[in-house]
């Protein structure tokens, strides 16, 4: 059987495919593919294209063999799944983010007893927050996380920051950084043995890639 | 009132077809671990919380948990080789070495969202204590293959590691306690990336310094145990013991495992060589296991010890449907009532007769729910044969002479 990729839609996309052309696999399909969401690429590999969050989920289920996903979303899901290679691009942080002005988190900690964190990385954030002997009130939300503070829902926000702009356009500043991240090639556990050498040399190729 | 089809998390019914391919799954496994002389035991499903503790601090902590009268913590079995272990070191002290146990039975934990593994598992697997040597483990994952292969897996892969290796490396490169945690962290979390970083800071160079970089990616053949041995003299034993394994693997007749030194065990019991199997099509190992030394003498009885545990549930996704007698069997109309003794003759010969009582609505429908090809009932002298997939009928005059015979 072919090899089966999962390849992350949004931001890591475009950097994901440099990084398989460049090992030399074919990514003219990939480029063009419209809406449909599995490209089969005639004696090449299959690519299945999900949104990030996803990745480890198709991965560890044996769905594709092999996958590019950030290094937070490994981190958030703890995915039964082989962390091969890092591929070094997608780099941003994961921090904790308050609305600027005075820091409210130890004031929080101190007349509450607790800190309230709005985040789609809800593991991230519990396990931050436990790790530095704080309780956390963890809200999740979906999207637009930076709106939770400014209208009082949490007293700031664990997220991903690349550029910091989002941040500095909602007012917010980053307080404490919680870890770094880049993206990751990853592997299912069975895949990674049944095609030994073939992953093998897959990620000798990734590593001379990127160094 | 609860939804009567509601079950706990992670677990489910089994019904006739799983079950019956089930079994005979289990039956390909056991008929081939006897071939090496295990016999079968079989263990409570309830363990005293503080015996199974002795053998895994995180044991309990991994099982469901219960109490009993007077208040002591019992645990529904997370695996099956500590219970095994403490019954060979209790109930059979006194048998010489080694001591070569069966088992078929299952394993419940409390489930893990979004794992492929339920919260019961179905585990066939053998122990082999009292034997310290290659050759116990090379005789372990012999017979693991020739269970595999017995159960139908035509391509299952086996890649052995060794925790001892790994240890014996990580002295070479004078790792501290603090260091030793990190990469043994990353080494279960399956990163090569974090294994890298953490390694990176204990500062070894040249040989020693790569193979301790690229520890958990090093696999391939024996000469993979050549480099690690000349690298790093302090872990040269066990990758001389490991080549000696392999050897005598390959010698039992069937295919050379793969050595992994990524391989590890979630269970801090293992000392020595680690097992995986791995079948096409199924996400996760098949089977695991390796050598556990130090488990009996926490039962009170030190032997090493070395098994393997194959995962039926796990196993029965990589073989194909079995190849069930197609329609097998008869319904018998009257067989519940008038024609007992017609149907108790027929079952003498190894018909499976499946007894109706004369006025039965809708035999042909049991036929078709079961299974079974053909309904019969007596017309006249003789018999009329209902074939219920192709809609034919037929008479017939001896009722031993049936298509189903």
């Amino acid at each position: 059987m072919d090899l089966r990729v999962c390849v992350p839609l949004g931001a890591l996309f475009g950097d994901t495919l440099e990084v398989l052309d460049a090992v030399g696999l074919p990514v003219a399909p990939l480029r063009d593919a419209g809406r449909r969401l599995i490209i089969e690429v005639p004696g090449g590999p299959t690519y299945i294209t999900t949104r990030p969050s996803d990745v480890p989920t198709y991965v560890e289920s044996g769905a594709a063999d092999v996958g590019i996903v950030g290094r937070d979303v490994l981190l958030e899901r703890q995915p039964d799944v082989y962390e091969l290679a890092d591929l070094r691009f997608g780099g941003c942080r994961m921090s904790w983010c308050t609305p600027a002005g005075d820091d409210p988190t130890a004031d929080a900690v101190a007349r509450f007893g607790v800190v309230r964190v709005a985040t789609k990385y809800v593991n991230c954030a519990e396990r931050f927050f436990e790790s530095t002997g704080r309780k956390a009130e963890i809200v999740k939300v979906n999207g637009s996380v930076e709106l939770a503070p400014l209208v009082g829902l949490s007293d700031g926000i664990v997220d991903l920051v690349a550029t910091g702009r989002t941040l500095r356009e909602n007012g917010l500043v980053e307080r404490e950084a919680i870890f770094e991240s880049t993206a990751r090639l990853i592997a299912n556990r069975v895949s990674h043995k049944m095609r030994a050498a073939e992953l093998d040399d897959l990620v000798r190729r990734m590593e001379q890639v990127v160094a | 009132m609860t939804d009567p089809a509601l079950l706990p998390a992670g677990v489910r019914d089994v019904l006739p077809v799983e079950a019956a391919e089930l079994r005979a799954l289990g039956q390909a496994l056991a008929d081939a671990f006897g071939t090496f002389g295990y016999r079968e035991v079989m263990t409570p499903l309830i363990e005293l919380a503080d015996v199974l503790g002795r053998a895994d601090d995180q044991a309990a902590g991994r099982a469901y948990r219960l109490f009993d009268d007077e208040g002591r913590v019992l645990v529904l079995r997370p695996d099956l080789t500590i219970p095994i272990a403490r019954l060979v070191a209790t109930r059979m002290a006194d048998h010489p070495d080694p001591v070569r146990i069966a088992y078929d039975a299952r394993a419940v934990r409390p489930p893990t969202s979004g794992k492929i593994e339920g919260a019961e598992q179905r585990q066939a697997g053998i122990e082999l204590v009292g034997a310290a040597g290659p050759d116990a483990d090379a005789e372990v994952v012999a017979a693991l293959a020739r269970a595999l292969a017995a159960a139908g897996v035509p391509d299952a892969r086996i890649a052995v590691g060794s925790v001892a290796l790994v240890s014996a490396v990580l002295d070479e490169a004078g790792a501290s306690e603090v260091a030793r945690a990190a990469l043994w962290d990353a080494l279960h979390a399956r990163s090569v990336v974090e294994w890298r970083r953490a390694a990176a800071e204990l500062g070894c160079t040249g040989p020693l310094g790569a193979i301790v970089s690229d520890l958990p990616a090093l696999r391939g053949g024996p000469d993979v145990l050549d480099r690690v041995a000349g690298a790093a003299p302090t872990a040269a034993p066990e990758c001389g013991r490991m080549q000696e394994m392999l050897a005598l693997a390959g010698r039992h007749g069937g295919p050379v495992p793969m050595v992994d030194l990524g391989v590890v065990r979630d269970w801090s019991y293992y000392s020595g060589v680690v097992i995986e199997a791995y079948a096409a099509g199924v996400a996760v190992p098949v089977a695991v296991g390796g050598r556990y030394d130090g488990l009996g003498a926490r039962f009170g009885r030190p032997r090493p010890a070395v098994g393997v545990a194959v995962a039926l549930d796990l196993l029965h996704h990589a073989v194909g449907r079995a190849a069930e007698r197609e329609g097998a069997g008869v319904v018998l109309v009257g067989g519940a009532d008038d024609l007992i003794e017609e149907a108790t003759r027929l079952r003498a010969d190894g018909v499976t007769v499946v007894g109706v009582p004369r006025d039965c609505p809708d035999p042909d429908a049991v036929a078709l729910a079961d299974g079974r090809r053909h309904v019969v009932r007596r017309e006249g002298d003789g018999w009329m044969v209902r074939d219920v997939i192709s809609g034919t009928r037929s008479e017939l005059g001896d009722l031993g002479a049936g298509p189903w015979t």
